[in-house]
């Protein structure tokens, strides 16, 4: 007896009925027997997105990560330290840098102090500080938690960005988005659950494994919408095809391939019967994402975007938005270029502040958007680098600063965070915590932990060993939650 | 006897002994029993679910998964006199175990196997992969000669299933190409096949395994399978990555292949092949293996760091690679769950952390200098003045600890230690040592694991009390000593596991199977596998017969989609190939592991940034793209429609599927002009699966 005998495909048939039929039902079957070419079979079986269960009553659906990638200066921003100022050009105190290990430790690395150059003022209904470069940012501080204390691990760029993503610095991890959309799904049927926009000149250090899935399955991973030509990597039908041919050739496969279902009784064929009417769906709502000429000009002023077609952060975190609209679960900006050593292209004095305009209206103007269309609730905003600056100075032609790993600042928005705080404390030079440290796995246990997640039983077992994201550390922050 | 008392009872057993000597030593003359291929399998699968690990659950405070616990109820030598046997062999449905609302029951056979190991000692041991693959002949199945056939259907039968029935020969042509050389048969080969195999089944199927395994493609197509575990890639990861030429390993690798090297050479020139006596070029371009580790070039860094990294690297591939342990666990504290000490894991590093890291140029200097485009190759060589070892306190190379020498886990074989001061050749040797009980039951399981999509032990890269237990355990240790005693040829272990009807049986699935062992772990059928990154490429280039069979030489740039290259810190040219080069095999693909072809990457090839001992298989809307949308599969597309013009389209899905279509899928065919016919041809299911 060979696969082609009658009695075998009598129980195969029999079998796609009893396990697989969910959702084909018999019209699409029969539509395929009776050869109807406008059928298209809607199947909707197994979708590795679909919407899953919570470990418990999550606060918020969708996470807008903004990553500044490069490391800005807490200094500059949000850490207003008189002393530093007082002192500045003196050597640091032995007692802070004792044991200490520093990126560019055997050429560049300075020990004196520098007093950051900008100017302060107290904002909002707690009179928190923010330094001149950010006043739109400024506008949000009673809605936004600010926290200075975070704490990383690793202080070279692309390990430091793989820990603020993967909660390790070793390549491979799974990353928070994929993470997130593994646990919980998406809830969106035409666009990827996990979707990663990016402003500046390059591509962040470390690259597509920042949002890879690493053990997961390929499904969670990130998908980058690109701001030229398509937004998605083959997204559009070539050139020399139709509309007409591209929607002939789905319905097409979509018959042969459930023809082969019904014969081979294999579930894996229904779920590619779906992500090709998905992929054709995709084809048409990535684009109509993308075109924001719908809309008003008043939003386009709150966000500061001057021309709809160019691609700028500001631009990005509009698209963030209507991802979330769509249901889309993680987004996550990228911005580059925020490492400020001081050499002729990246200096506090002048490329600092150009970088700050760039991002301060529109992240403030995301916040506004998302609460004026009631979403904000639902949604976190998390703005942040892979890590802060030294107080200590790196005076070359003009000043700069290293890489810092012990105290640096990020603010969270949404999502069940309290509104209007700040949280922790650091010591008079902005050095380390004095109180209450939130390390990177503090930060992604919390994020998970608004999302319905427990990070401890978020897993994945992977060569005899059950991953999580935050491996074996992570507290969940109940001091930042509402 | 039970009703007897004790006294009378050692007496009578004493007596016994004395008297009826003869009978006594026919009892003994049985085949020793070992407890985790014979007994332990039983005692899982009827009593741990009360009677084992997990206190919760456990009923009558009494536990068999240990020899403490099991004292109680066992009389070592003494079957009858075990409440363990009266409890399996009585009657009385109160008393009987498994009790019948468990909803098991042991066989006749069962109940003698677990009397005689209760007569023979009641012996425990350790974890079953820890001690050496034990010979069991295969059991007896009416009708069945095949060794595996033998092991599987045994054990479908004790479930009450059948096999399923062979495959048809369009699906076994397709399936033995594909698994054996990456690529779909052309329609000649198929027709031919159809010839012979009416003639002969058994001999067209040996003639085309022949074929198939002299031909180069298999280099190729199992070279990708191991340079997976070597994570092999083309450039030096981190965020510069910036290209390397390693190449040459690559083409070492699928030469040692096609010669059909014996895999316990093949591991100890690519472990140590600069430290054989008057090593040859070859040997040195072996060790590539271990230079296939990522290299840090970011501003800023602390080398000695980095450095140190990539040994761990080393450490933990070559455990995973042929120990199938998770070694890298150790290196911060001792293992969670094996008999691994960190102070192990350093003795192992030891091995790794003297080594110079050289670029050689691939020229045999027998040959004179060296021309000066002879390309280059990384590889490992040995440092005059060795390095110290320490354990790093937590992992941490900033806090170094107790100093050690190199040395191998105390829980496996010892190491041979005459030389003196041991090197990375020693360890080469002790990992294909005869007592080594992992290495080959390793990759046994490997192999399996790509002919049924999951090894006999699922988790493949973990064989420690962690992993999975062998569904099959009898069988993994016959494969294992096959595989030593045939002198480590992977060829010939091709050959046998092919040639088994439980390889060529169908792979449909059957709702009789389905509701007894939906995961298919008994094997009553094969599996649908969706193909390989590099193979549904190259399927899609062979059916429009564009391909170009080159072999080897440095890798290529074909068609990707404009901006890939932008997404890295670094932005890298990839000037695409012009002419053959155009249209090479997805394994010559240059790999940037930050940047990786994303026509790769969507179907799931590995990154090369640690050792990958198996690919995912995921089904995406993104796959979907690629194939309808991407500049590479349009042009293979265009070249199949004009095959479709000529020849026909049911030519055209033949090249694509090996079988005739039917009516049916015809009239779907036709109905479409021919350029989307050949896109749907493309991206049919059944196109970038194997059944």
């Amino acid at each position: 007896m060979h696969d082609n005998d009658p009695q075998l495909r009598e129980n195969s048939r029999r079998h796609f009925f009893s396990q697989c039929g969910v959702g084909l039902g018999a019209m699409a079957l029969s539509s395929l027997l009776c050869d109807d070419a406008s059928a298209t079979p809607a199947a909707n079986i197994q979708n590795p997105l679909a919407p899953r269960p919570t470990h418990f009553e999550p606060k918020a659906k969708n996470v807008i990560f903004l990553f500044m990638a490069g490391g800005p200066s807490q200094l500059e921003m949000f850490e207003n330290k008189p002393k530093l100022t007082e002192l500045s050009g003196q050597p640091i105190p032995d007692s802070f840098v004792e044991g200490k290990r520093f990126a560019f430790m055997d050429s560049s690395h300075r020990i004196n102090l520098l007093g950051s150059k900008r100017t302060f003022q107290q904002y909002g209904e707690n009179g928190t500080w923010v330094s001149d470069l950010l006043p739109w940012t400024a506008k949000i501080v009673d809605e936004i938690s600010i926290v200075k204390t975070c704490k990383t691990e690793l202080f070279n760029h692309a390990p430091a960005k793989l820990f603020m993503n993967t909660g390790s610095g070793q390549f491979g991890r799974p990353s928070m988005g994929s993470w997130v959309t593994y646990g919980i799904g998406s809830e969106c049927a035409d666009l990827p659950g996990f979707v990663v926009l990016q402003s500046g000149p390059r591509g962040p250090r470390g690259g597509s494994v920042l949002w890879g899935s690493g053990m997961l399955p390929s499904t969670y991973q990130g998908v980058p919408l690109r701001n030229q030509g398509d937004p998605i990597l083959n997204l559009s039908t070539p050139e020399s095809v139709s509309s007409q041919q591209q929607r002939h050739l789905v319905d097409a496969v979509g018959k042969l391939n459930l023809k082969r279902l019904v014969e081979t009784g294999d579930d894996e064929i229904a779920t590619r019967i779906n992500a090709f009417e998905m992929a054709y769906q995709m084809q048409s709502s990535a684009p109509e994402l993308m075109d924001i000429s719908g809309e008003s000009q008043e939003t386009l002023d709150l966000y500061g975007i001057k021309d709809p077609g160019e691609s700028t952060y500001a631009r990005n975190c509009l698209l963030a938005r209507r991802l979330v609209e769509r249901g889309v679960r993680f987004i996550q900006l990228y911005d580059t270029n925020w490492d400020h050593h001081g050499g002729p292209t990246e200096t506090l004095e002048t490329h600092f502040p150009a970088k700050c305009k760039d991002i301060d209206q529109a992240s403030s103007a995301l916040v506004q958007d998302l609460k004026r269309l009631g979403m904000l609730d639902d949604t976190i905003v998390v703005w942040g680098g892979e890590f802060g600056r030294t107080p200590m100075g790196e005076v070359r032609q003009y000043t700069g600063r290293n890489h810092h790993i012990d105290a640096f600042t990020m603010w969270f928005a949404g999502g069940g965070f309290k509104a209007g705080q700040v949280y922790g404390e650091t010591d008079e030079f902005g050095f380390g915590a004095v109180e209450n440290p939130v390390h990177v796995h503090d930060i992604h246990a919390t994020l998970l932990h608004q999302l319905g997640l427990d990070h401890e039983k978020l897993t994945y077992r992977f060569q005899g060993r059950d991953f999580r994201l935050t491996d074996v550390h992570g507290n969940v922050v109940t001091d930042l939650l509402a | 006897m039970k009703s007897i008392p004790f006294c009378l009872r050692s007496l009578l057993a004493f007596v016994c002994l004395a008297s009826f000597s003869l009978q006594v030593r026919g009892e003994d003359s049985d085949p020793p029993l070992q407890f985790n291929a014979d007994v332990l399998p039983i005692l899982a699968e009827n009593c741990f679910a009360c009677h084992g690990f997990d206190e919760a659950s456990r009923e009558a405070d009494l536990r068999l998964d240990t020899e403490a616990g099991s004292q109680d109820v066992i009389v070592v030598g003494d079957p009858s006199a075990s409440s363990l046997i009266h409890r399996v062999e009585t009657s009385d449905p109160d008393e009987i175990m498994p009790p019948p609302s468990s909803g098991k029951k042991l066989t006749d056979r069962q109940r003698e196997i677990l009397r005689q190991w209760v007569r023979q000692g009641a012996k425990y041991e350790g974890h079953w992969s820890f001690s050496k693959p034990v010979f069991r002949t295969p059991p007896t199945v009416e009708e069945v000669t095949h060794p595996i056939d033998r092991f599987v259907q045994s054990k479908l039968r004790d479930a009450g299933l059948q096999p399923s029935p062979l495959a048809a020969p369009e699906t076994l042509i397709r399936r033995a190409s594909l698994d054996l050389i990456g690529l779909p048969p052309s329609t000649k080969e198929v027709d031919d096949f159809l010839i012979a195999y009416a003639k002969d089944p058994d001999v067209a199927w040996q003639n085309l395994i022949d074929r198939l395994l002299s031909d180069p493609h298999y280099g190729e197509r199992w070279g990708r399978w191991w340079l997976d575990q070597a994570r092999y890639a083309d450039s030096n990861g981190y965020s510069i990555d910036s290209p390397r030429s390693i190449w040459a390993y690559r083409d070492w690798v699928v030469d040692a292949l096609n010669n059909d090297m014996p895999f316990d050479q093949f591991t100890i020139e690519q472990l140590a092949g600069d430290l054989l006596p008057e090593a040859r070029l070859d040997q040195r371009i072996a060790t590539g293996f271990h230079r296939n580790t990522q290299i840090n070039q970011e501003g800023g860094i602390d080398k000695e760091q980095f450095r140190i990294d990539s040994v761990f690297d080393r450490v933990a591939t070559t455990g995973t690679v042929w120990l199938g342990l998770t070694v890298g666990c150790a290196q911060c504290h001792d293992h969670k769950f094996d008999p691994i000490a960190q102070k192990e894991f350093y003795q192992l590093f030891a091995f790794f952390n003297n080594q110079d890291e050289p670029t050689i140029k691939v020229h045999d200097p027998a040959l004179g200098d060296p021309p000066k485009d002879a390309p280059t190759t990384m590889v490992l060589s040995e440092r005059q003045t060795p390095r110290k070892t320490s354990v790093y306190i937590k992992g941490d190379f900033t806090r170094p600890a107790e100093e050690v020498t190199p040395g191998t886990p105390a829980i496996l074989h010892p190491l041979d230690q005459n030389s003196g001061s041991v090197n990375r050749l020693d360890l080469a040797k002790w990992i294909t040592s005869p007592d080594n009980p992992l290495t080959a039951r390793v990759i046994v399981n490997r192999i399996w694991q790509q002919y049924f999509g999951v090894g006999l032990v699922s988790t493949e890269n973990d064989f420690g009390l962690l992993g999975a237990r062998p569904t099959h355990p009898q069988l993994l240790d016959w494969l294992a000593i096959e595989l030593e005693r045939r002198d480590w040829s992977l060829k010939d272990l091709h050959r046998l596991i092919t040639s088994s009807h439980t390889y060529r049986q169908s792979s449909h699935q059957r709702d009789d199977l389905d509701q007894v062992d939906a995961d298919n772990r008994l094997l009553g059928r094969q599996v649908r596998l969706r193909l390989d990154a590099e193979v549904i490429r190259d399927v899609a280039l062979t059916a429009s017969g564009l391909m170009a069979a080159k072999f080897g030489g440095a890798p290529v740039y074909p068609p990707i989609p404009a901006g890939v290259m932008g997404q890295g810190q670094v932005k890298r040219a990839w000037n695409v190939s012009s002419g053959e080069n155009r249209y090479r095999r997805g394994f010559y693909t240059f790999v940037f592991r930050g940047t990786p072809p994303p026509s790769l990457k969507v179907f799931d090839a590995p990154d090369g940034f640690s050792s990958c001992t198996r690919r995912g298989r995921s089904n995406t809307p993104l796959q979907s793209l690629t194939l309808m949308n991407d500049p590479a599969f349009f042009e293979f597309a265009e070249t199949l429609a004009d095959v479709i013009e000529q020849e026909g389209v049911a030519v055209a899905f033949r090249r694509c599927t090996a079988r005739f279509p039917d009516s049916e899928e015809l009239t779907v065919l036709r109905g479409l002009d021919s350029i989307t016919a050949a896109r749907v041809l493309i991206s049919l299911d059944e196109t970038i699966t194997r059944e």
